[in-house]
């Protein structure tokens, strides 16, 4: 067991609508990622998976408000923190975040090194512009981009190259988690794999002590990540080491996403998963029962009606499912 | 499409805007009704007369009049009277005469009147009066007598047979008349303007008569607009490129100054408010051309266009029912502004004397160019061009407010 | 560098070209009139004149200046020959003034009132659109109503009202003119206060007219870039708000400065309104007593005139935009 570098308990955050209704986006999510360890997050878009990568690092603004929960760095609580604390002495030192959109993530009229620059200065406002841009230098190289980038205006910059220039700024402080959204759904199929070798590089080289990634891409969460969580609606429905999660999934909506993904194909992102027919629920009114009750193939009249928690089973494995495993297991095997 | 307009109507800008114009339209239609007639007769011979009503004095002598003793108003005709010019001269008198300064107050006529009474006296010669001065002094102060004393005035009547004057009625000035029971009276709630017409009615007629301006020049430059970019938009290649070369070339040359060209060419004589109409929207089609052509682009490639392309419908058909649904928006936006701005250029061209011919119809721009080149506005004759500017302020702006109305419908990150 | 000097080309050709089709359309659509265009203006302008002699030297003049009797293209290039040697012509209502000496006195005072003027009312327009965005509820409430409304008040009309506050009622301002009728220009310091006290009217109101549109076109801009993917990124990056708000008004900005350099060809027809109403010296009063006075030879030079100072300043801006946008010379290189 390595050291414990990021804990979250019971996190719940809600979005505010223009109408003033509260939709909870991020429902009671716990999770705790060790040192060198990275932990992947999957589910359809709209499951709140983005939600919750911006709700780890605790600096909310509106529409996304803070309800309730814990989020532990390294020991310190910063669930409670000011946000200009947070914003000072958390943000891109102990947390880092890589947008899910990277190719407009960086200023279109800026050049690389001034926002480097203003990155570092909200860290360590008296570093001379000297030794930043050495710094900067050296990461860059370190991580196989050319230092010419640093000159350059995003506008300049091909996509591939752009995100990766994001994934470098984000981690220029050492950040002790990287929160990555979707960082290569974008991409071409090089670029992806570029992308992928250089958070593996940052891991090795010690530049970030964990990672937390988010995708709809399950096959590549099995190539990089240790653990993988599923999401749906709000909450988490099963979580468990990578290899389990992908050849042993147990939920049912789990199992349903699994097999919708085998073959990775172009433009999976906008088709709705074969699999799994109907759509998540709508989060300003949640289900008082299992939320995925109305799309699952095994519902019971009982789903509907009781509240249904994380079950534990063995192994650092849980999931939410009222249906006994076993019995869940036997279904899977007659199909 | 219902879903759209509920939505659209959901918009507090967008019903605003709505209600100002239709309300601004119906009053344009229905006034003419209660008071119909030609705007552009000339019913005063005077120019520039005030806002108010206007009774015959002629038939006023004849109407019955009631006896009224209204408190003060001698003094009031007294203070209409006399002039700041006669007051300051009363003041220069009294103080030669040795009243302290401080005890006269121009402004307070009874008080001034006292002092007056009290002090004046035609045979104290001041040093170095002139006699004119003593005469005019002595002519103010039988005046003064007569407002204050005398309560009687004769109309007189020529006798048709020896030419001599005979009293026909004697007139009190304690006499007053209805003002409804005198026979020609005209109520001129803007009064008229330099050709002596009535300003309202003149108004009215003008604002009907831009706003058809507005409508012929935008659905023309709307319809232009919209060919030109589908078929630069769906067309692409080299139709694109001279449309687009075309459309940027009357963006960069000021479209107002081709107005005035062609207008100067098309001469006084041959201009009607529709000849006025069509040139305005033949100048001012570019901005429609450029949105909906960048609209056209983006939706050339989408699926469902391409499904129908596949399916092997026909161009006119794709652009029907594939292609103008998407625009739709776009083009109703763009036609509320081309209104708004063929209202203006028809008011700017008026003003530089291109406008309309000035014999058949009134318009907006016309009126404005009458009062400005009879000195309305350094006369401070603020009826003749200020009604015209607020209706041209309100038009344009109930316009502009129904299309941010719409734009924040259409483009939801603009919403508040 | 490569990227600038293909932007710049492709400028100066564009610029070339447009001034050649405007050269063109200034000489054909005046041309278009049904009637023969010569007997046309010279029964209009004729009438009042007994002097024959002059009338007689007016009309050969008239023939010679557009070489009526050679083909149209003949006297299309006659016509660019001697308009860029600046002679126009004699004018028809100030004969024997030449319409260079016209234009030449009007075109400063022009110049000198809308250059500022815009340039003023561009830049009060962005401060306020962008704190409109910024500040969003409130502030934003009431703005917007009032910018859109002013920007629905025609330059003339706002020209007209501020005269009449000022000038009439208040008595602050003078009422016409672009310097006292009494003196005579020079560079005297009554001259020059006469002229700066003559000057405001007419500023303040083209700048409050270009001040709405403007406000309302930054304000769509900088909402649009203030939910920009960067705004968000630099935010979880601890990058402070105020510095964001540079890179966000930095960004809304730029595309106004091309939408300057589009929208002066629409502004200048509303100022050149304004002008008429305080019978400014300058080019629209210049018109308008050319079309009062059937002068075609003073409003042929007046509008060329303005449409070169039109492309001149949109060239300008176009030149400036391409140094100060990065995203220019990255356009360049696809």
């Amino acid at each position: 067991m390595g050291k414990t570098i990021l804990e979250v308990k019971e996190l719940t955050t809600k979005y505010i609508t223009r109408f003033g209704e509260d939709v909870y986006a991020v429902d009671h999510v716990s999770l705790s990622i060790e040192e060198g360890k990275s932990l992947g997050i999957a589910g359809e878009s709209g499951c709140g998976k983005s939600t919750l990568a911006l709700s780890l690092m605790g600096y909310y603004f509106p529409p996304l408000h803070y309800t309730s929960g814990d989020i532990i760095v390294e020991g310190q609580n910063i669930s409670k923190l000011d946000p200009d604390t947070i914003r000072k002495n958390i943000l891109g030192t102990e947390i880092a975040y890589i947008p899910q959109a990277a190719m407009n993530a960086l200023n279109p009229t800026q050049k690389i090194i001034r926002f480097i620059e203003d990155v570092v200065h909200v860290h360590e406002p008296k570093m001379p512009k000297k030794d930043i841009y050495d710094l900067a230098r050296k990461r860059f190289e370190e991580l196989g981009l050319p230092a010419s980038v640093l000159q350059k205006h995003a506008v300049e910059l091909s996509g591939g190259m752009k995100q990766r220039t994001v994934i470098a700024i984000s981690t220029i402080l050492s950040p002790k988690v990287l929160i990555a959204d979707e960082p290569s759904s974008a991409l071409d199929v090089t670029s992806q794999k570029m992308v992928i070798k250089m958070l593996r590089n940052l891991m090795d080289l010690g530049y970030i002590k964990s990672m937390i990634f988010i995708t709809h891409e399950l096959p590549l969460l099995y190539n990089v990540t240790d653990d993988i969580m599923v999401m749906y609606a709000g909450q988490i429905v099963e979580k468990g080491t990578a290899k389990e999660m992908v050849f042993n999934p147990t939920h049912p909506y789990s199992k349903g996403l699994m097999g919708s993904i085998i073959v990775p194909e172009e433009g999976t992102r906008d088709v709705k998963l074969a699999a799994i027919p109907g759509t998540p629920p709508n989060l300003k009114k949640p289900p008082s029962g299992c939320r995925f009750a109305e799309r699952c193939k095994y519902v019971t009249n009982e789903c509907k009606l009781t509240t249904v928690g994380l079950t534990e089973f063995g192994d650092g494995r849980s999931y939410r499912c009222i249906v006994p495993i076993e019995k869940l297991r036997e279904e899977y095997a007659n199909e | 499409m219902k879903n759209t307009l509920r939505q659209v109507f959901h918009s507090p800008k967008f019903v605003a805007g709505f209600i100002i114009f239709v309300a601004v339209l119906m009053t344009l239609f229905i006034y003419p009704l209660f008071n119909p007639g030609n705007p552009l007769q000339m019913l005063a011979l005077n120019s520039f007369s005030k806002p108010g009503t206007y009774v015959s004095v002629y038939d006023s002598i004849d109407t019955d009049s009631i006896v009224m003793k209204l408190p003060g108003a001698a003094e009031k005709r007294l203070e209409d009277k006399l002039s700041m010019d006669d007051r300051l001269a009363m003041k220069e008198w009294l103080v030669t005469a040795g009243v302290p300064e401080g005890d006269i107050d121009t402004t307070d006529t009874t008080n001034l009147l006292k002092i007056w009474k009290e002090k004046y006296d035609p045979s104290i010669k001041p040093a170095g009066m002139t006699i004119a001065k003593r005469n005019y002094y002595k002519r103010l102060t039988i005046d003064l007598d007569k407002a204050l004393n005398s309560n009687e005035v004769t109309i007189a009547t020529p006798n048709a047979e020896t030419g001599a004057l005979e009293e026909a009625k004697k007139i009190n000035d304690t006499d007053y008349v209805n003002t409804k029971d005198v026979t020609n009276a005209i109520t001129l709630p803007l009064g008229t303007d330099n050709f002596g017409r009535d300003v309202l009615k003149e108004l009215v007629s003008a604002a009907r008569t831009s706003i058809m301006i507005g409508f012929i020049a935008g659905i023309i430059a709307t319809l232009i607009g919209l060919s030109t970019g589908l078929l630069a938009g769906y067309v692409g290649g080299m139709v694109d490129e001279l449309i687009l070369f075309i459309t940027n070339l009357f963006t960069v040359i000021p479209g107002f100054i081709i107005l005035i060209l062609i207008s100067y060419g098309i001469g006084q004589e041959n201009r009607g408010a529709t000849t006025v109409a069509i040139t305005i929207g033949l100048t001012s089609w570019t901005w429609t051309t450029r949105s909906v052509r960048s609209q056209v682009i983006s939706l050339r490639n989408r699926d469902h266009v391409n499904l129908s392309k596949l399916s092997g419908h026909s161009l006119p058909r794709i652009i029907l029912s594939d292609i103008l649904p998407y625009i739709a928006s776009y083009v109703v936006m763009a036609l509320i502004l081309q209104i708004s701005t063929a209202i203006l250029a028809e008011a700017q061209l008026s003003m530089l004397g291109l406008g309309p011919k000035t014999t058949e119809v009134p318009t907006l721009g016309l009126m404005m160019n009458w009062a400005m080149v009879y000195s309305a506005h350094t006369h401070g004759y603020w009826w003749a061009y200020f009604p015209v500017l607020l209706i041209i302020a309100l038009v344009s702006f109930s316009l502009n407010l129904m299309n941010t109305g719409l734009d924040q419908v259409f483009n939801p990150t603009l919403r508040d | 560098m490569k990227g600038y000097r293909k932007y710049f080309g492709k400028k100066i050709v564009w610029f070339i070209l447009t001034l050649f089709i405007a050269f063109l359309l200034n000489f054909i659509l005046p041309r278009m009139m049904p009637a023969d265009p010569v007997a046309n203006i010279m029964s209009k302008t004729a009438r009042g004149m007994s002097d024959t002699n002059a009338t007689k030297a007016m009309y050969d003049n008239y023939v010679k200046a557009f070489g009526l009797d050679k083909p149209m293209i003949v006297q299309f290039f006659t016509y660019i020959k001697n308009a860029v040697r600046g002679d126009f012509g004699v004018s028809f209502s100030q004969y024997p003034r030449k319409v260079t000496d016209i234009i030449s006195s009007a075109i400063l005072w022009t110049i000198g009132l809308q250059l500022p003027a815009i340039i003023v009312g561009w830049l009060i327009g962005n401060l306020l659109g962008a704190l409109a965005a910024y500040m969003k509820k409130g502030f934003d409430k009431i703005l917007m109503p009032i910018s859109l409304f002013m920007s629905c008040v025609p330059a003339f009309g706002m020209a007209v009202i501020m005269l009449g506050i000022f000038a009439l009622k208040l008595k602050v301002a003078p009422i016409a003119g672009g310097y006292g009728f009494d003196l005579i220009p020079n560079f005297s310091w009554t001259f020059v206060r006469s002229v700066i006290a003559h000057y405001q009217l007419p500023f303040w109101s083209i700048v409050i007219i270009s001040v709405g549109g403007q406000a309302i076109g930054m304000r769509s801009m900088s909402i649009y870039e203030l939910n920009a993917d960067y705004v968000k990124y630099s935010r979880f990056l601890g990058v402070k708000d105020s510095k964001i708000v540079g890179y966000v008004f930095r960004n809304a900005m730029l595309p106004q400065v091309t939408g300057l350099a589009l929208s002066i060809g629409t502004m200048i027809g509303g100022a050149l309104v304004a002008e008429i109403i305080f019978s400014y010296p300058g080019l629209g009063t210049t018109m308008l007593s050319a079309v009062t006075s059937s002068d075609y030879p003073v409003l042929s030079a007046t509008t060329l005139i303005i449409t070169i100072m039109v492309l001149i300043s949109s060239f300008t801006i176009d030149v400036i935009y391409g140094f100060i946008d990065p995203r220019v010379k990255a356009a360049q290189f696809d």
